[in-house]
């Protein structure tokens, strides 16, 4: 067996695995066949090794023939000659993308242990973990995605499954209420980056990432495009990116995705999920080459956003959004090391926060435990120590800070007044002209779904 | 509601602006009385709130404490009004257990006469008395659904096609055959001639079948057209009665009523801030930058904060301005809510229930405010006074400003509020009444069961019908709930009383022999079966049980301790202070150790903290990878992780050998050195006081072992309810290890010599504790046990650790996750890795199922099987005075305190959601004082439903060994145990002393309990009753021998039953 057919069966199989497992969670439940706890499980367990074990050993391969970029085609799923479109399936194994695969596979697999256990005789368990399956094949997808169509399709199935599971506790309105706001900020970003492959398609005819890049692996390749086009599609993927990661101004939704159960939010909104961003701009970080004004951008936002989210954290009182923003502090400080061109240094610090705060997030639980043990050994109550706003500020000043640290910069209600306002305004617009057109062509009311009541109606006790 | 009519005088204010508006000088005082009548009210609604404290010092507690004046029945209803709250469990659960003879038909019966009365005999037409309609009802699955439901049933299933399955079929054949005659013999038929109706209904009918009735029908084909016409004449009964309108409070509070009249939630917004505001108000420390201002007050830190904001947020536009207003006008909070009560135009009859209702919509939080206002001096941030009148003042100036803007299309210009409510209440539809077919349906069903034919009922005048639809309406699905809930708890009683009678007559006479040891531990239900096992084990060592703090209160602090805590019930305050120290040859390692410990917790607190920041964010990230060590050993090698930790603790904790600052000479009692401890007649007050309680004055073995009893898990930051309820929800190891050593004292004893107690001079006490959680067990102070003791020793500890592993066989049956055939060391490593797994969410089930609670002499129930349902508390009614007064004092404490774990049981049980706190899976601990769900939710209190999924909700039975006059006159003597009983918050039997008869405690008198079986069965071993099965467990005797059952005795068990003596503190970080 050749090197190459090894490459192309482990690239497979390290693909295949979690795909595997959302079919076959999926299968089952779409056809009333429940799997037991025990066998999701194994199924679980089976199919995180296998991938772990097979990009391990594409790793191993890749040290012992010096290969620094391997490619598995996959083919071409959808081709349209005429219009010059294809819709091209292609992994491809880097240094960057076998780093990351191989710690979404860690980390995934560790939280799906613990959650099999702290899931137990929880009446959503399948849903829990059809909807684990579904994260674990976007992260797999889009860690390995050699084309900008593979990377979207898993940044979407990322994106689906993470609302679903913020909104998991579907019984109470909030959950789900959050839930879909973490969706439509989704969306917002789903848009750029769908704009920025067509751009990007249009400019190079395809998606491919090589293609784009020119010749060179991960991460010397040197992008065929003029520095405008590049400050045009980078600022489209620089919203993409700040979407998925919750940077500036799309903070907001970060601490609202903390209503799923602990394991997932760990997983989501401490460690994969909020990286996928920053992935994206390392995926594409030729293209910031090419634009001072681009890389300037970018590292503005991540310090902008790393200030922000350290004067969140010190204000919340609450130990996961406490950790959410903290998670922010140092992506956006990833973001602005990307911008500088520091990507090794950038893909490490990844690496290293997602462990981390995974870690924080599973034990967030014990805070109350953890504090009582650090008291006793001190030897005295924990009190916060004043940081350096508080020792040279003004009491004004100070003030200030506090409240812009309180209100989380207030960008949901930025969000929310100046685009979601005027959205809903022009669509309701839409709506009574059709309304005012249809009526008028029917004679009538036209609108049956009128009659539906929609507020709650009121209810006795009984 | 009432609408302004006219005004309420109260607590003596005069009335009204109008009146005093010319009165110059007195409006001063007016205005001071309708301040002061404002505060009354919001002290009142305060009582409503969730009166749960900190949870790190969890107390279990009626969670209807507020309404114990009421009968239970009556008081839970009043908790739906209130808080919208469950009172029973749902009717298609009490269905599902009447389905599987959980509940009893017979005692259906019985509580549904009881119910009735007199009423229960009253003749409906020609279908029977009330009491068998009724019963009907509640026998069969009837189906009260919704109108979708009940027109998807008829047309979807075959509803119209075959009789209910429960239908007897003698009944179906007279049906079907009576309709058949009716059809088939039409001209002769003289009911259908007397009823057109029927006729026409009967002739439209035989259009949609087909073929000729007279030949060619099948069975099936007659039973669908009964149905048929059935149906129809129930639909025509109905329709010619008026249903009820429906009874539709609407509710007070503008916010609710724009959420009803327009889909607009304004709660939202005003909730989410108010939560994050009282989080930073009330954080215990977790945030790195505390409020400014929250020392000067909630209202005040509130204002400091956004008198010069610019918000963005339409809705708090107007904020600032309205706070500067305030400002200037000098209100104070209490003022501002009489002004926003009167620009909201809320009526000063309705002020009571609107402030109420505006607490009670975080009542989470408002409770929180309210209990760290009146009852945390002991915190590190109490609430100062006033913080919940501030916090209703904030709440109420938010919610005008939202109505004000979210409201705007509907309010006339100038955005006056005081018409909104008028406005949207007319605004709202009014619910459906219950449509003609969802009425139909359930006589329709009824008809069937009953075997009403459709011509009986057709024939019925509209006198008849009425009052038949009325009976049947009248029974709403609240009182049929009330019903199946005292036939679910009836059936238990029934089991529970019949065995205890039996068993109690089976005893054979205690015969004087020599006592291996006596063990005493807590009366918790979780040590019934620990005890039960080492009665087992050794038949020849006696148990008893007593509140777990062993009466001696205390403040204490552990070796490795930073602080003093208090260890006996939440009611009672310590009075005492007891320190634990190294012992003094150890004191320079120990006080090396103490740095140690010092140096690694500021680092990881340090760590803690930094990795929250922006710059020792981006050192602990980089080096970020290391923690993927950690995470991955924790979760997926649990018990080696635990190991290690342990390995690692033991070089640090305190040293192994500590000892007790006990003895106090004549100072008074205070935390300083002096201070510490007691004196030689508070140990006696102490050890008399438990010994008198148990009954254990005479006959002591050489050896007694008193365990206190904790829990420790890990990720669980309800923690601290699984520990002693007698002790504030701390670990009684202490307290077990204080009495042992007061009572070994030689002072002690000749102190009580001289009162009469006399202990043998050969009498040893050992102090331990019992982990419930692990069911590991430690001993305290055994370099002391003398020489001439330790073989006893030994011998005891063997009996404890076999009873350990079979406690543990035993427990394991409730978790899922654990086998059914495990061995007794495998059960304990099972629960061992229960206890230090990250992952697990149910690391031990509490008190769920507890249900009983047995007061008397061991002597009486010993070997009776009671699977961990029972607290048991010692207690001898020989050994009483005259006066009761032993069982007085005992009851004092067993009873609120047994209700209350009780009540928080049933309340989490009947309504996890809104009772209890949900599923912990998403609980997000805040403030270091409490859970919430998500990021802006109200605080969470009461219990999970991983803690309740096994329960289930019964009010505690108690059964009292001594007379209904001794009952009577203990209750009559103390109120709050006397109330709880009467008002039937718990329910009471009492067994006689002497004659052995049962009484049980039936509304408001004391009746014989009439015994229902007379076989109990028995068992040789309680391992052999509950070998491979997971459920609740009946009654036995256990009849065996001592032998046990598994011949392997424990080994493994022993390497954790190390002679540890310091209760220091556990892994950090």
């Amino acid at each position: 067996m050749s090197v190459e057919t090894l490459y192309h069966a482990l690239g497979l199989t390290a693909a295949a695995s979690p795909a595997l497992l959302l079919a076959v969670f999926g299968l089952t439940m779409l056809f009333s066949r429940p799997l037991s706890e025990k066998a999701m499980e194994r199924c679980t367990e089976t199919a995180v090794l296998t991938g772990l074990a097979s990009s391990i050993g594409i790793l191993v391969l890749m040290l012992m023939t010096g290969e620094r970029q391997v490619p598995v085609e996959l083919g071409n799923w959808v081709a349209i000659p005429q219009e010059h479109f294809h819709f091209h399936l292609k992994l491809v194994f880097d240094r960057l993308s076998v780093p990351f695969v191989v710690l979404t596979f860690l980390l995934v697999g560790t939280t799906g242990a613990f959650a099999n256990r702290y899931l137990h005789r929880e009446t959503g368990y399948r849903r829990f973990f059809l909807l684990y399956a579904m994260f674990l094949m976007g992260m797999v997808v889009a860690s390995l995605a050699g084309t900008i169509e593979t990377l979207f399709l898993g940044w979407e199935l990322v994106g689906l499954s993470s609302a679903l599971l913020v909104a998991y506790f579907h019984d109470r309105p909030s959950p789900v209420l959050n839930g879909q706001r973490v969706w439509s900020v989704y969306r917002v970003a789903d848009a750029a980056f769908l704009i920025a492959a067509v751009a990007l398609h249009h400019v190079s005819g395809e998606g491919d990432f090589a293609g784009l890049m020119g010749t060179g692996a991960w991460p010397e390749g040197q992008a065929g495009l003029t520095s405008g086009q590049a400050l045009f599609v980078g600022l489209l993927l620089l919203v993409a990116a700040a979407g998925k990661s919750a940077l500036i101004p799309f903070s907001g939704w970060l601490p609202r995705a903390m209503e799923g159960p602990t394991p997932s939010s760990a997983i989501f909104y401490g460690a994969l999920s909020v990286h996928l961003g920053t992935f994206l701009l390392l995926r594409v970080s030729a293209i910031l080459e090419l634009s001072f004004w681009l890389s300037a951008i970018v590292v503005l936002l991540g310090l902008a956003t790393a200030v922000y989210g350290s004067l969140a954290a010190r204000v919340q009182s609450d130990i996961k959004s406490g950790l959410a923003f903290s998670s922010l502090t140092q992506v956006g400080i990833i973001t602005a090391e990307i911008g500088l061109g520091f990507r090794y240094l950038a893909l490490v610090h990844m690496i290293g926060h997602a462990c981390l705060r995974t870690l924080q997030l599973l034990r967030a639980p014990s805070l109350i435990r953890d504090y009582h043990n650090l008291e006793n050994a001190i030897g005295e109550h924990l009190q916060p120590r004043p940081g350096l706003w508080e020792r040279w500020l003004s009491p004004a000043i100070q003030r200030k800070l506090y409240r812009l640290a309180f209100e989380r910069g207030g960008f949901d209600a930025v969000l929310q007044q100046y685009m979601v306002r005027p959205f809903l305004a022009f669509f309701q617009l839409c709506d009574r002209l059709e309304r005012r057109w249809t009526d008028f062509l029917a004679g009538t009311t036209s609108r049956e779904s009128d009659r539906i009541p929609t507020a709650p109606v009121a209810e006795g006790p009984e | 509601m009432k609408h302004g009519i006219d005004h309420v005088r109260t607590e003596g204010c005069a009335d009204g602006d109008e009146a005093d508006a010319d009165l110059a000088e007195s409006s001063a005082g007016t205005e001071a009385c309708r301040l002061n009548e404002l505060e009354h009210h919001i002290a009142h609604a305060a009582h409503l709130l969730p009166s749960q404290g900190p949870i790190s010092v969890f107390v279990h507690h009626n969670t209807l404490h507020p309404f114990e004046d009421l009968p239970f029945h009556a008081a839970v209803e009043q908790g739906l009004e209130i808080y919208g709250c469950q009172p029973y469990l749902a009717e298609d659960q009490y269905r599902a257990e009447l389905a599987r003879g959980r509940i009893r038909h017979d005692h259906l019966e019985q509580v549904l006469l009881e119910d009735l009365g007199e009423r229960a005999d009253d003749l409906i037409g020609f279908m029977g008395t009330r009491y068998h309609l009724w019963l009907a009802m509640l026998e069969h699955p009837l189906r009260f659904g919704t109108d979708a439901e009940t027109r998807w049933l008829v047309a979807e299933t075959d509803a119209l096609k075959r009789f209910l399955a429960a239908t007897p079929d003698v009944l179906r054949n007279r049906a079907v055959s009576r309709t058949r005659n009716l059809v088939l013999h039409r001209p002769e038929s003289s009911a259908a001639d007397a009823d057109p109706q029927l006729t026409e209904t009967i002739r439209q009918l035989l259009k949609q079948f087909v073929g000729d009735p007279g030949h060619r029908w099948s069975d099936s084909t007659w039973e669908a057209f009964t149905l048929q016409l059935l149906w129809q004449v129930c639909r025509h009964v109905v329709h010619s009665v008026p249903g009820q309108p429906r009874q539709v409070t609407l509710p007070i509070r503008h916010t609710r009523l724009l959420l009803l009249a327009t889909g607009i939630d304004v709660e939202t917004p005003v909730s989410e801030l108010l939560v994050r505001c009282s989080a930073a108000f009330l954080d215990q420390g977790f945030a790195g930058w505390t409020l400014p201002g929250r020392e000067r007050g909630f209202f005040h830190a509130f204002t400091a904060l956004y008198r010069d904001s610019r918000p963005v947020a339409g809705w708090l536009r107007e904020l600032p301005r309205e706070l500067r207003r305030i400002e200037q006008a000098g209100l104070t909070p209490l003022e501002s809510i009489n002004e926003s009560l009167r620009l909201l135009g809320v009526d000063r009859d309705e002020e009571e229930n609107y402030l109420t209702r505006a607490l009670l919509a975080l009542r989470g939080w408002a409770g929180m405010l309210w209990q760290m206002e009146t009852n945390a001096e002991w915190a590190v941030h109490p609430a100062p006074p006033g913080s919940l009148v501030e916090y209703l003042a904030v709440r109420l100036i938010l919610e005008r400003l939202a109505l004000q803007y979210f409201a705007r299309v509907l309010l006339p210009a100038g955005g006056d509020l005081t018409g909104l409510r008028s406005r949207l209440r007319s605004e709202i539809g009014h619910a459906p009444a219950a449509t003609v077919e969802q009425r139909a349906f359930v006589l329709f069903q009824l008809a069937q069961l009953r075997g009403w034919a459709p011509a009986e009922l057709q024939a019925q005048t509209l006198d008849e019908r009425s009052r038949l639809v009325a009976e049947i309406e009248a029974f709403s699905s609240l009182h049929r709930r009330r019903i199946y809930h005292q036939a679910y708890e009836r059936c238990y009683a029934h089991q529970a009383l019949d065995a205890i009678a039996i068993h109690v007559a089976r005893q054979p006479v205690p015969q004087q022999h020599r006592k291996t040891f006596q063990l005493v531990t807590c009366i918790d239900d979780r040590e019934e079966s620990f005890r039960r096992h080492v009665e087992e084990v050794d038949a020849a060592c006696e148990t008893y049980g007593a509140a777990g703090f062993y009466a001696v209160a205390m403040y204490y602090q552990g070796a490795g301790d930073a602080h003093f805590r208090p260890l006996c019930p939440a009611v009672v305050k310590p009075g005492h202070y007891v320190r634990e120290e190294a012992a003094w040859s150890l004191e320079v390692s120990s006080r090396q150790r103490a740095e140690t410990r010092r140096t690694i917790g500021t680092a990881s607190h340090r760590w803690h903290l930094q990795s929250r920041t922006l710059w020792g964010g981006i050192l602990t990230a980089l080096f970020g990878s290391l923690a993927s060590v950690p995470l991955i050993t924790r979760i997926l090698f649990p018990r080696l992780t635990a190991r290690l930790t342990r390995l690692f603790d033991s070089l640090i904790q305190p040293p192994p050998v500590t000892e007790l600052r006990l003895l106090r000479d004549g100072d008074p009692p205070g935390p300083e050195n002096g201070g510490l401890g007691y004196t030689v007649d508070e140990m006696a007050d102490c050890v008399q006081r438990v010994l008198e309680d148990i009954g254990l004055t005479h006959d002591f073995a050489r050896l007694v072992i008193l365990l206190g009893h904790g829990s420790g898990s890990l990720n669980n930051p309800h923690e601290s309810a699984y520990n002693c309820g007698a002790c504030s929800g701390g670990r009684g190891g202490p307290n077990a290890r204080a009495f042992a050593e007061m009572a070994n004292s030689p002072k002690v004893r000749l102190k009580l010599f001289e009162r009469g107690l006399v202990l043998p001079e050969s009498t040893f006490f050992v102090g331990g504790y019992h982990n419930t959680c692990d069911d590991d067990v430690t001993y305290f102070d055994l370099s002391r046990v003398p020489l001439s003791h330790r073989q006893e020793f030994e011998t005891a500890r063997d009996t404890i650790d076999e009873a350990r592993g079979r406690n543990a066989v035993e427990r394991c049956r409730r978790f899922e996750s654990a086998p059914l055939e495990l061995r007794p060391g495998e059960a304990l490593e099972h629960v061992q890795a229960r206890s230090e797994d990250l992952s697990q969410a149910r690391p031990e089930y509490n008190h769920a199922t507890n249900t009983l609670c047995l007061v008397g002499r061991r002597s009486r129930t010993r070997g009776l099987f009671l699977d961990r349902r029972a607290f048991l508390t010692d207690y001898d009614p020989t050994a009483d005075d005259a006066d009761h007064s032993v069982l007085a004092r005992v009851l004092a404490a067993a009873v609120p305190v047994c209700a209350g774990i009780s009540l928080e049981y049933y309340f989490s049980t009947v309504d996890v959601a809104g009772y209890g706190c949900g599923s912990k899976l998403p609980h997000n601990v805040v403030s270091l004082l409490g859970v919430m769900e998500g990021a802006a939710g109200d605080l969470r209190t009461g219990l999970s439903q991983q803690m309740v999924e096994i329960h289930e909700a019964m009010r505690i039975l108690f059964v009292i060994e001594t007379t209904p006059q001794a009952m009577q006159q203990v209750m009559d003597g103390n109120p709050v145990v006397g109330r709880l009983i009467a008002n039937e918050w718990v329910q009471l039997a009492v067994l006689d002393p002497e004659s052995s008869r049962l009484h049980v405690y039936r509304q408001g008198a004391f009746v014989p309990w009439r015994q229902e079986t007379k076989d109990l069965p028995t068992t040789a071993s309680s391992l052999d009753w509950c070998r491979g099965r997971r459920g609740h467990l009946g009654f036995a005797s256990i009849v065996g021998a001592s032998a046990p059952t598994e011949p392997a005795r424990v080994t493994a068990s022993r390497e954790k039953s190390r002679p540890a003596t310091a209760m220091g503190a556990h892994h950090v970080g």
